[in-house]
């Protein structure tokens, strides 16, 4: 783009604007959420004047948000914590009566308790974090100290997108992959308001606007993106499979798939053995005498006919058809399974369209369209590349339709499955990994699923052997006792979410205050407002943390939180810590977490202080450190016991996961010369300070797609331990792994199966290998006569969480949620504009204003979430508009499923293949509120300032120097005359 | 020289970042502070010079959102300067950017009555009438980098919906979208003849539909050799 | 449009004032009997100073930040607010001297120019004051030459009441011209209203179709884009229902026409003060009504269908 600048004559008469010379400028990472934009901030006498985005910085390429504009009231927010803080003897759990005291004192009263609890039972300690990007650190943390109790926010967030990714593609949506910008020419976004990648987002659909490409948009809400697609599709809640599967019927009617790329790079040609009701059902054909799972799957070779190794190269399967193995044993491929159950009329456009509320003839249109796009509209990209088995293909062929997904598909109990859906169009139309695709971002792909195992074992003063968190492909995998009971806190790995990769976050408080499956001692917090938004049937909640045994006990003994800010969360802890603020402190964005990888370049960033703090406050980062010296973990200290690390940035700079992988990936080696993998760099802070805080590592053409079977991508990825091996990263469309459960749910298993009937059930239904739909499983418990109502939420561009009611200027964009609601069935159902009604759940009622608007799903009302606030907590006034008109969500839905009197009733809300929360599977009734109702309800009361904080201003006028006026003078008022 | 901006109602996500970008640049700019009366308490009210509204078109289920920022249009018949009786309102001769002197502004209002925009919102804290100054702290900052030379709300767009440029120029990059996609005026009626030029969503595009073959759908699957 | 109480009385009370100087001066010299007397002629002059420096002392109270008034002058070339504040200005120096030279008992040339050229400034003030409103292509309500001819005839007419009020209660009995003259503004500006209303009654103008672009569709507002209060809600967005609109146009109707035009038919002194004063509350609600029932154009972009 050219400047304007550069035509613009400087006119004559204006004055120096401001002192430069008094400013600076500093590169850092924004932290107003977790897409993680490059910032250059200008500061002058430690105050903020400007943050402007990063033009150079690989994720938003000098663009920023409204948050990231915001960061200056962030900054300055009266909210933030100013010192330790300690739950005064006496007082009540949630009174918020604090005192304050010294960073020592605190320090020893945490090492006092957790050395504690590590020497005799350290699953005693269970820590979680909310919306974090450290879980490199925390998850190691928490392995040195011993504790499977461990899990950051994925469980109550995505981690159905990351596991129906992971375990289809070797990569996903979510933080995963992006949808190719440059070149593709068919979008479709599903369920998705604003996403981790939120500027990246907007800036790549600028660029299929601009080309002509077409942009499609699932969605039952027409705002934010939905606004600006080509094409809007408001479908019903919960039923994306219906309409997913049904694209891929006809796809599969028309015979309209990418063969070539099936066969090549997909397991549909394997042999499943079918032999229905009998041990190794579905499973693949091993070859003879094989035992399950073991050995390599085979497939039938149309040309040596008969059977060989499907892995080996330069073979040629059989895509289709139905075979007997030399033992009797009747065999399919997985393809012919798929044409059999998705050729199914189930699944054709007229029954899928009563289901999803698309019409039919919209459903084969856009499925004709995008086969349209992919098989007739081609691109190439003439790079020569070196596939899996080493031979050379001249060129890329991309296919350029792309697809994303996120929480309107993940945050239903059938969301694993509804993403594996998506994938599975994705691949029949061999959009993946391709030029116009959906592309992996480094670390991504890995090999299916990536190969760590969940801890089993807990140990007194024993590091765990494996991360709490891994990836289980069978029910020997899971996180059970000998007689099938969970082993963690929130259940995660048991057989009530066996394919739960990220923990169980929203189960936590419930569970260790039922003692189920047993107590813990100490819950600690890092960055996650529990006692609020991010909590499902927040009411109950709160009585949860403040319960007690009958000795007057509390049933979760202590809570540490950490928080930057005064919370809801912070009235409920026994010992708050205060954290800095993302201006403030050093910090990483690593390659071993979720990096700001871009799918051409390996990419991972820091934060670097741009202000000093003026308060007593230190960064969780600092804190793990610390402890981790005072606990004396092994990884953190030497033979003798002395600590190995001064500080966290000591820490990053010589800490080895395995020689030369460090938490960075740029600027290693003694000189700083190597990238991805070298010897500790005693500079490397300085080296990204100078690289404005990131470290970018562009891709050769030849690396940048097919990544799964890109040995010259495969060869950097192993040199780099992304992956173990340069083995292909075969597709699986077919989900052996699923299936091993589903064994065990039929009693078919030869390993651990469960005994309970409801889990047997859920087992044998919801672990379809093949991607499938089923009704969400609330809707299955509710009525939905009574509640006829889809409730779902979405996240305003302008407010990260609960994080920005205290921002002064974003609180001015929105104060205040109100239940938008179609006006058609509004007007039918009688209920007015700007009226206050009574929504109410199986689990409770709330008192809401509507707002009428004609973009929503005639079956579907909506909020903006996490508007609403308690007061006094984010410096608010206890009659601030978020504590007094504004509402949550959650208050409506339960952590546990519609209670039926039957044995699920105990059973978390959630994706059973994966624990993912389900937030969105609720259904209401909506019914007028009495003449003289208003105000949201329930309402609590408010909590108590800090002790020792200022008083919020009741008038702010911010700037950070004074002001250079531009002046008229006088001779120019008097004389000149305007049009 | 007629400097303005171009703001492109097809890719405006509503996102609200030009209007914050505009709060933190122009607090410590020429026009600010923008002051912000109850802050953290009920109704929080502010001074802004860019607000984003969004609107539907047509009714349910045929609806279509449109986000649209407003800020001050720098018109060229601008009856604010023209009412405002202390001459603190002034558009610029030699750029046409629309001005107020905060060292002159009385806090009358008449200008924001005279606005037919919703341009100016008066501060406060400070009594004196608030608008956009189109960064004239910034476009004119020849100690900014060249290519940050631009408005803070221009720079930060996340959809790069807007767009600065001199309308008198035919060559521009302003000029030639205006041109090419049929650019409009807000209340043309009103004869302010605002330079701010919106430009209406594009049409759908028209993507083929595959035609299937009919063999295929007729005759079962066969498979093909092909090699792995 | 926000109905401020200090405009509300600047307007109406320094409108009576400029109509009450100017029919004065034009009884006074033109020689009518009963306005030759120097105590009516001082009372009423006193009254009319009071009336307009009040008014436009009190038109000071709603700026934000009067320390920059005085620039106020700076703009006579294109700005009606700045011709008022020169008009009302120049207007003193010659009331003064022309009340100053009555006070004297003088006659003559200096009293007859003085006198001229405050009734002309008068009137001229007054219809600066209407075409600040009257200017504004914003407002329809106001966009209309209806708005300076109801300034001025309202300003007669409160001007003529209260003459006569003055004249009755210092200098005795009602003249019968004064009276003709009361009446016959009363019901000139009682027309001119009715006239008003069923002109802002028709409906015209921009609507949310032209603000917003879209033309061939139904728009409807989403979001404003805050969702507490914004400086252009507390100044534009005052909306009164419609039937509390409709009471409130007879009420003052009634008292700000009828009652006056009722009580100057007795002519009695007391009775004429009570009309007076009726005249003044009347149009302090009429002047409530020309802000309440204006609509500016902002609106439509925070949602109304038209203005
Ligand atoms: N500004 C901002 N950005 C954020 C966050 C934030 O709070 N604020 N939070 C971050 C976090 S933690 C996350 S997890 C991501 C989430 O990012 P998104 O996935 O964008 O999350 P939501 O806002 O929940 O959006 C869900 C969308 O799905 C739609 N939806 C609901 N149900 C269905 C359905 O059944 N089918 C379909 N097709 N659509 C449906 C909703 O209308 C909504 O538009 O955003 C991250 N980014
Ligand atoms: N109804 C409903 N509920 C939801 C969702 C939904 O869509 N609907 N979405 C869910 C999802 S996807 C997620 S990810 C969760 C989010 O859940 P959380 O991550 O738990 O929620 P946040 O509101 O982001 O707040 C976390 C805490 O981090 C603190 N914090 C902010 N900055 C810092 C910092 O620099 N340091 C420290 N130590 N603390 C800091 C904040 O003050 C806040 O108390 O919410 C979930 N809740
Ligand atoms: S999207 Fe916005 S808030 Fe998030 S990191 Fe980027 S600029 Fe910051
Ligand atoms: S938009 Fe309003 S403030 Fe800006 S120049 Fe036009 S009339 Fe004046
Ligand atoms: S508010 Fe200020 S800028 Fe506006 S008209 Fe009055 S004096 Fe002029
Ligand atoms: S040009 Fe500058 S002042 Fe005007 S809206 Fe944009 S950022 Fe604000
Ligand atoms: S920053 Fe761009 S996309 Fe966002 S609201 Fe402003 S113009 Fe629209
Ligand atoms: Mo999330």
């Amino acid at each position: 783009m050219t400047s304007q600048a550069s035509k613009i004559p400087v006119a004559s008469g204006l004055p120096e604007f401001e002192d430069r010379a008094n400013q600076e400028t500093k590169y850092t990472t924004c932290y107003m959420c977790a897409c993680r934009c490059g910032i250059k901030v200008t500061v002058e006498d430690n105050k903020v004047r400007f943050i402007q985005g990063n033009p150079n910085h690989p994720i938003n390429k000098g663009v920023l948000c409204a948050k990231g504009n915001s960061g200056i009231m962030k900054q300055y927010s009266p909210a933030k914590l100013s010192a330790p803080l300690l739950r005064k003897p006496g007082t009540e759990r949630g009174a918020g009566e604090f005192e304050e005291i010294s960073w020592e004192r605190a320090l020893d009263i945490m090492e006092k308790r957790l050395s504690h609890i590590r020497a005799t039972d350290p699953r005693k300690l269970a820590y979680f974090t909310g919306r974090d990007q450290m879980q490199a650190l925390t998850g190691m943390w928490a392995s040195q100290f011993g504790t499977y109790n461990w899990a950051a926010h994925g469980g109550f967030c995505s981690v159905n997108m990351a596991a129906g990714g992971l375990y289809t593609m070797g990569h996903a949506f979510w933080e995963f992959g992006d949808p190719d910008w440059d070149n593709t020419k068919y979008f479709m976004m599903w369920g998705v308001a604003e996403d981790h990648s939120s500027n990246p987002i907007k800036l790549g659909l600028k660029k299929l606007k601009e080309r002509g490409a077409k942009f499609v948009a699932v969605n039952p809400v027409r705002t934010g993106y939905q606004a600006i697609a080509d094409e809007w599709v408001a479908i019903r809640p919960g039923t994306d499979a219906v309409l997913a599967l049904s694209m891929v019927h006809v796809l599969l009617k028309n015979q309209l798939v990418d063969d070539e790329f099936l066969i090549r790079y997909t397991n549909s040609a394997q042999l499943v053995v079918h032999t229905p009701g009998e041990m190794g059902d579905g499973l693949f054909y091993r070859g003879e005498g094989v035992k399950n799972m073991q050995g390599e799957p085979q497939v039938w070779d149309l040309v040596k006919e008969e059977f060989v190794d499907a892995n080996l190269p330069d073979i040629n399967p059989a895509l289709f058809g139905e075979f007997t193995a030399p033992d009797g044993r009747k065999l399919r491929t997985a393809m012919s399974i798929m044409l059999d159950k998705y050729l199914d009329e189930q699944y054709a456009p007229e029954n899928a369209a009563k289901e999803c509320g698309v019409a039919a003839e919209d459903i084969e249109r856009m499925a004709l369209e995008m086969a349209h796009v992919a098989f007739k509209e081609t691109i190439t990209i003439d790079v020569e590349w070196t596939d899996w088995a080493g031979r050379k293909q001249d060129k890329f062929i991309g296919r350029p339709v792309s697809m994303h997904a996120m929480r309107g598909i993940s945050a239903h109990s059938n969301g694993f499955q509804t993403c594996r859906a998506i994938h599975l169009l994705q691949v029949l139309l061999g959009t993946v990994d391709c030029p116009g695709g959906h592309l992996a971002k480094p670390p991504f792909p890995k090999h299916i699923p990536p190969g760590i195992k969940p801890a089993k074992e807990c140990a007194p003063n024993t590091p765990l052997k494996s991360p709490p968190l891994g990836f289980p492909t069978c029910p020997e995998d899971l996180a059970i006792d000998e007689n099938g009971n969970p082993l963690r806190i929130d259940k995660a790995y048991s057989w009530d979410a066996p394919v739960s990769c990220h923990g169980l976050m929203h189960m936590v408080i419930s569970n260790a205050v039922k003692g189920d499956p047993y107590k813990i001692d100490t819950l600690m917090l890092f960055m996650a407002n529990m006692a609020w938004n991010s909590s499902m049937n927040t009411a109950q909640t709160m009585d949860m943390l403040t319960a007690k045994e009958d000795n007057g006990e509390y049933k979760i003994p202590y809570i540490i939180c950490s928080d930057a800010f005064n919370s809801e969360m912070v009235a409920y802890s026994d010992l708050v810590l205060p954290d800095t603020t993302y201006l403030e402190r050093f910090d990483t964005i690593s390659m071993l977490d979720r990096p700001i990888s871009e799918p051409h370049a390996a990419c991972d960033s820091v934060r670097i202080p741009v202000v000093k703090p003026d308060r007593d406050v230190m960064s969780w980062q600092e804190v793990m450190v610390e402890m981790a010296g005072r606990l004396g973990f092994p990884a953190f200290t030497k033979e003798g016991g002395e600590r190995k690390y001064s500080s966290y940035k000591d820490f990053i700079v010589n800490f080895e996961k395995e020689p030369g992988i460090g938490f960075l990936a740029g600027y290693r080696g003694k000189d700083g010369d190597k990238s991805l993998r070298g010897e500790p760099n005693p500079r490397q802070w300085e080296a990204y300070e100078e690289n404005e805080g990131f470290f970018e590592m562009h891709l050769e053409p030849n690396q940048r797609y097919m990544r799964h079977a890109n040995l010259d991508y495969l060869t950097l990825a192993k040199e780099a331990a992304w992956v173990g091996s340069t083995k292909q990263i075969v597709i699986e469309l077919y989900s052996e792994k699923i299936q091993s459960f589903r064994l065990a749910g039929q009693g078919l298993y030869d390993g651990p199966m469960p005994t309970e009937e409801h889990h047997k059930e859920r087992l044998v239904k919801y672990f379809d290998p093949l991607p499938t739909y089923y009704v969400p499983l609330e809707e299955q418990r509710i009525d939905r006569e009574e509640y006829p109502y889809h409730a779902v939420n979405q996240r305003p561009m302008f407010m990260y969480h609960s994080w920005d009611s205290q921002n002064a200027w974003l609180r001015q964009i929105m104060s205040q949620n109100y239940l938008f609601m179609n006006r058609v069935a509004a007007e039918r159902d009688g209920i007015e504009d700007l009226s206050w009604v009574w929504v109410e759940s199986h689990n409770g009622k709330i008192r809401v204003q509507v707002k009428l608007m004609e973009g929503t799903n005639e079956q579907t009302v909506w909020t903006w979430n996490a508007i609403a606030k308690r007061g006094g907590a984010w410096g608010l006034s206890d009659d601030s508009n978020e504590a007094t008109d504004a509402f949550l969500m959650n208050h409506l839905i339960s952590e546990l499923l519609p209670a039926k009197g039957d044995q699920n009733d105990r059973v978390t809300n959630s994706d059973p293949v994966t624990g993912q929360a389900a937030w969105y599977d609720l259904r209401v009734k909506i019914t007028p509120a009495a003449p003289g109702e208003t105000g949201a309800w329930p309402s609590f009361g408010a909590l108590k300032p800090q002790p020792n904080a200022d008083a919020s201003p009741d008038m702010l006028s911010y700037t950070s120097h004074k002001n250079v006026n531009l002046v008229r003078p006088m001779s120019d008022i008097l004389t000149r005359g305007e049009k | 020289m007629k400097l303005g901006l171009v703001v492109d109602l097809d890719t405006c996500v509503g996102c609200h970042g030009c209007a914050t970008a505009c709060k933190q640049w122009n607090t410590s700019g020429t026009i600010g502070p923008l002051s912000d009366k109850d802050p953290y308490g009920r109704d929080p009210n502010g001074a802004w010079l860019n607000r984003i509204r969004t609107y539907e078109v047509d009714d349910s289920p045929n609806s279509k959102t449109v986000n649209m920022p407003m800020s001050c249009m720098h018109c060229d018949d601008a009856a604010c300067v023209t009412v405002c009786p202390t001459g603190a309102s002034y558009k610029r001769s030699e750029d046409g950017i629309v001005l107020v002197d905060q060292d002159k502004c009385m806090g009358c209002n008449l200008c924001s009555w005279a606005c037919p925009y919703g341009a100016r919102e008066l501060d406060p804290n400070e009594g004196t009438m608030k608008k956009c100054t189109l960064c004239v702290d910034r476009i004119y900052d020849e100690s900014l980098p060249e290519d940050e030379r631009k408005p803070a709300c221009v720079l930060t767009c996340p959809t790069k919906s807007r767009v600065f440029g001199d309308f008198d120029d035919p060559n521009s990059e302003v000029s030639q979208l205006v041109r090419d996609r049929a650019g409009k005026q807000l209340m043309p009626e009103l004869g302010y003849n605002p330079v701010n030029t919106y430009l209406p969503p594009r049409n759908k595009p028209v993507v083929e539909q595959y035609q299937p073959s009919l063999k295929a759908t007729v005759k079962g699957w066969v498979n093909k050799v092909i090699s792995r | 449009m926000h109905p401020a109480f200090s405009v509300l009385v600047f307007t109406v009370m320094s409108g009576a004032g400029y109509g009450l100087i100017t029919l004065m001066v034009i009884g006074h010299l033109s020689g009518l009997s009963q306005l030759q007397d120097s105590a009516v002629l001082l009372s009423a002059g006193i009254l009319s100073f009071v009336m307009i420096s009040g008014g436009l002392l009190s038109s000071t109270l709603h700026l934000a930040n009067p320390k920059n008034a005085w620039r106020a002058f700076s703009r006579f070339k294109t700005s009606w607010l700045s011709r008022e504040a020169v008009f009302a200005i120049l207007l003193y120096p010659f009331m003064l001297i022309y009340l100053g030279a009555i006070w004297m008992d003088m006659t003559g040339a200096v009293v007859s120019v003085a006198g001229i050229l405050t009734a002309v400034l008068a009137m001229v003030t007054l219809f600066c004051t209407s075409m600040i409103y009257a200017s504004l292509k914003t407002i329809r309500q106001w966009n209309s030459s209806l708005t300076p001819v109801n300034y001025i005839a309202l300003g007669l007419m409160s001007g003529a009441v209260l003459l006569a009020a003055v004249q009755t209660l210092v200098g005795g009995d009602l003249a019968g011209v004064l009276q003709q003259l009361a009446l016959a503004l009363v019901v000139l500006g009682a027309v001119c209203k009715v006239i008003y209303f069923f002109w802002i009654g028709k409906p015209a103008g921009s609507t949310i179709n032209t603000a917003t672009g879209f033309t061939q569709a139904s728009v409807r507002l989403l979001d404003q884009g805050h969702t507490s209060n914004s400086f252009l809600n507390d100044e534009f967005g005052y909306t009164v229902a419609a039937n509390k609109l409709v009471r409130l146009r007879l009420l003052m109707l009634a008292v700000a026409f009828v009652v006056p035009f009722l009580l100057l038919l007795c002519a009695n002194s007391v009775l004429l003060v009570v009309a007076a004063a009726s005249t003044i509350a009347g149009l302090l609600v009429e002047r409530w009504l020309f802000f309440a029932e204006a609509r500016h154009v902002v609106r439509l972009f925070h949602g109304d269908q038209r203005v």
